[in-house]
């Protein structure tokens, strides 16, 4: 190899900083972010809905973050972030660039979930306190700030999983959301206990001062009690991830 | 120097199994579903240049995948300086791949791309990277993205992506492919020189000719399995016993194809009228190139020219499948 330039060794840059500045830089391109911020932008619509409800502005807007925000634009949104930060790229066949080296897996994983959370959380947090403005409960900003967070950081935990189990990242986890979730968390409390969407949503209701009862469910935690469930999600979902993309049997794009 | 290695022959002995071996493949079968992909292969790499060669479908991007650890093997293994690259990530940082598919990072500049493959590798000199683009020609587009560039452009940039980590082995599959013909000259030089300086450098390609002149030494894969190995003239030459075809030029094609018919060496003779010649078919091709201006001479025919028109590795794939 010939050197054009002669520039004096120095320490190596870090792996770990490497994997988040490549995956901000390449796995989330424009039509990424656009994706990211239509249903960010749908929270705020949901917001003004909840103005033309018949009901307090508070009671209104805490339905209107729970079964639409939290149950719904969350889980989509953070599919959008969760599929480009790790199944897009397997899917496209350049995830093998970042496997063949010698960086460790956890480096790997956490370092992708880490970009992808940061984006969430200047997307899709930042969008649920919005919409507490928009609805004229501003009280509401701070436990919709975090319950967004930790409901988006859960579900880009989840999706790096599904995508290191299977190809197919949007169908598998939009059935998780809607069928496992939705469906039969709502008859399950067992399913409602781990599911991202019943534990951001008490994350919400457990941080208001005067929660609608309807919104009260047994047996999922509330408040910081749901912040700490939702952590052990994307623990679990970060180790599944780990074990799966050591054993990842990598095909190329045209394969 | 044989087609395929003799039964029970010891790797000492066999043109599959190179001395000072740093890859080493034993019994290794893969398959995906029903389709087998590579079946009970036992080869070896060591340094220099060699060309694994096949037609399509023969195996290599799948041996080469499994040297570099991204495909699990079905039975048999790989071992990459005595470690096992599918669980053992220290390898990743002493064999580079190069991969076929003509997938990049999206949005990532040349330069971008390279540094973060040095990055990755703890490459301490922050001059590697452009090191690198140098080396394969891509200093000067090395700011321009790399999921905008042509084919060959895209290869050299996986290239210098590889190089950058300074591998010991280089694992490359299809390096050529969409390259212009300097930059093909350039690429073989690099690989050369790569392969000359103690490095283990392993090329799959379809551009047959090139890897001729690349390789010191040819694996040929057929369905899965070792077709041949060694040296490839040896190999050609290991195969006499098998019909080759010459095209003869001369004045008097008419009187020379009456002389030639006579000889035992001679399986077939037709005219070749667009090139105003002769094709003979012969089977001891040394005895017909002795004979052949003997007998132009008592025809009073003039050669014009004898050339070999299968001495390829075209024409060995074709003679391997056969």
């Amino acid at each position: 190899m010939t050197a054009t330039t002669h520039v004096p060794a120095v320490r190596p840059r870090s792996r770990f900083v490497a994997i988040i500045r490549f995956t901000l830089q390449s796995c989330l391109p424009m039509r990424r972010w656009v994706g990211v911020l239509l249903p960010s932008l749908g929270a705020l619509l949901f917001a003004l809905l909840s103005r033309a409800a018949d009901a307090p502005a508070p009671e209104a807007f805490a339905h209107v973050a729970a079964e639409g925000i939290f149950s719904l634009l969350v889980p989509v949104a953070a599919l959008v972030i969760g599929d480009a930060v790790l199944g897009a790229e397997v899917r496209a066949g350049t995830f093998q660039f970042t496997w063949l080296s010698p960086a460790p897996f956890w480096q790997i994983i956490v370092g992708r979930w880490l970009a992808g959370s940061a984006v969430a959380l200047v997307t899709i947090a930042p969008a649920c306190a919005l919409a507490a403005l928009v609805a004229g409960v501003p009280e509401a900003a701070g436990p919709a700030y975090l319950a967004g967070a930790a409901g988006s950081l859960a579900y880009i935990a989840l999706f790096i999983a599904v995508a290191s189990i299977t190809r197919r990242t949007a169908v598998w986890s939009l059935a998780i959301v809607f069928l496992v979730e939705r469906l039969l968390g709502a008859a399950l409390s067992g399913i409602a206990q781990v599911s991202p969407t019943w534990l951001s949503r008490a994350v919400f209701v457990g941080h208001l001062d005067d929660p609608p009862r309807r919104l009260l469910r047994d047996g999922v935690p509330l408040g910081n009690d749901a912040v700490v469930r939702l952590a052990i999600v994307t623990t679990v979902s970060l180790l599944i991830a780990l074990w799966r993309v050591r054993h990842m049997r990598l095909s190329g794009a045209t394969d | 120097m044989s087609i395929v290695p003799p039964p029970g022959a010891t790797p000492a002995h066999d043109p599959a199994f190179a001395t000072d071996a740093t890859v080493v493949v034993d019994e290794l079968s893969v398959w995906f579903g029903p389709k087998v992909a590579l079946s009970e292969l036992s080869c070896s790499f060591g340094p220099g240049v060699t060309g694994l060669l096949g037609p399509n479908g023969a195996g290599k991007t799948t041996l080469l995948r499994a040297m570099a650890g991204l495909t699990t093997v079905n039975q048999g293994s790989v071992r990459v300086e005595g470690r096992d690259p599918r669980r053992d990530r220290r390898v990743h940082g002493r064999v580079a791949l190069v991969p076929e598919d003509e997938a990049v990072p999206a949005g990532l500049t040349a330069r971008q791309f390279v540094r973060y493959i040095a990055d990755l590798n703890a490459v301490a000199d922050r001059g590697a990277p452009d090191a690198a683009l140098s080396a394969v020609g891509m200093l000067e587009d090395a700011d321009r993205r790399v999921d905008g560039f042509s084919k060959g452009m895209r290869q050299r940039t996986k290239v210098a992506a590889a190089l950058v980590k300074d591998p010991q082995i280089l694992v490359l599959d299809e390096p050529l492919n969409g390259a212009d013909p300097v930059q093909r000259v350039h690429l073989i030089s690099l690989f050369k020189q790569l392969g000359s300086s103690g490095r283990t450098v392993i090329v799959s390609s379809h551009v047959l000719n090139e890897v001729e002149r690349l390789a010191e030494r040819v694996i040929v894969l057929i369905h899965g399995r070792l077709a041949a190995a060694g040296d490839y003239h040896a190999i050609r030459d290991a195969m006499d016993d098998r019909p080759r075809h010459v095209l003869v030029r001369t004045d008097d094609p008419r009187g020379l194809a009456a002389e030639l018919v006579g000889l035992d060496a001679v399986g077939g003779v037709t005219f070749d009228l667009p090139r105003d010649g002769l094709v003979i078919q012969t089977l001891q091709a040394r005895e017909f190139a002795m004979a052949l201006p003997r007998l132009a001479r008592e025809a009073s025919a003039r050669l014009l020219e004898v050339r070999a028109l299968d001495d390829s590795l075209e024409s060995l794939f074709r003679e391997l499948v056969r």
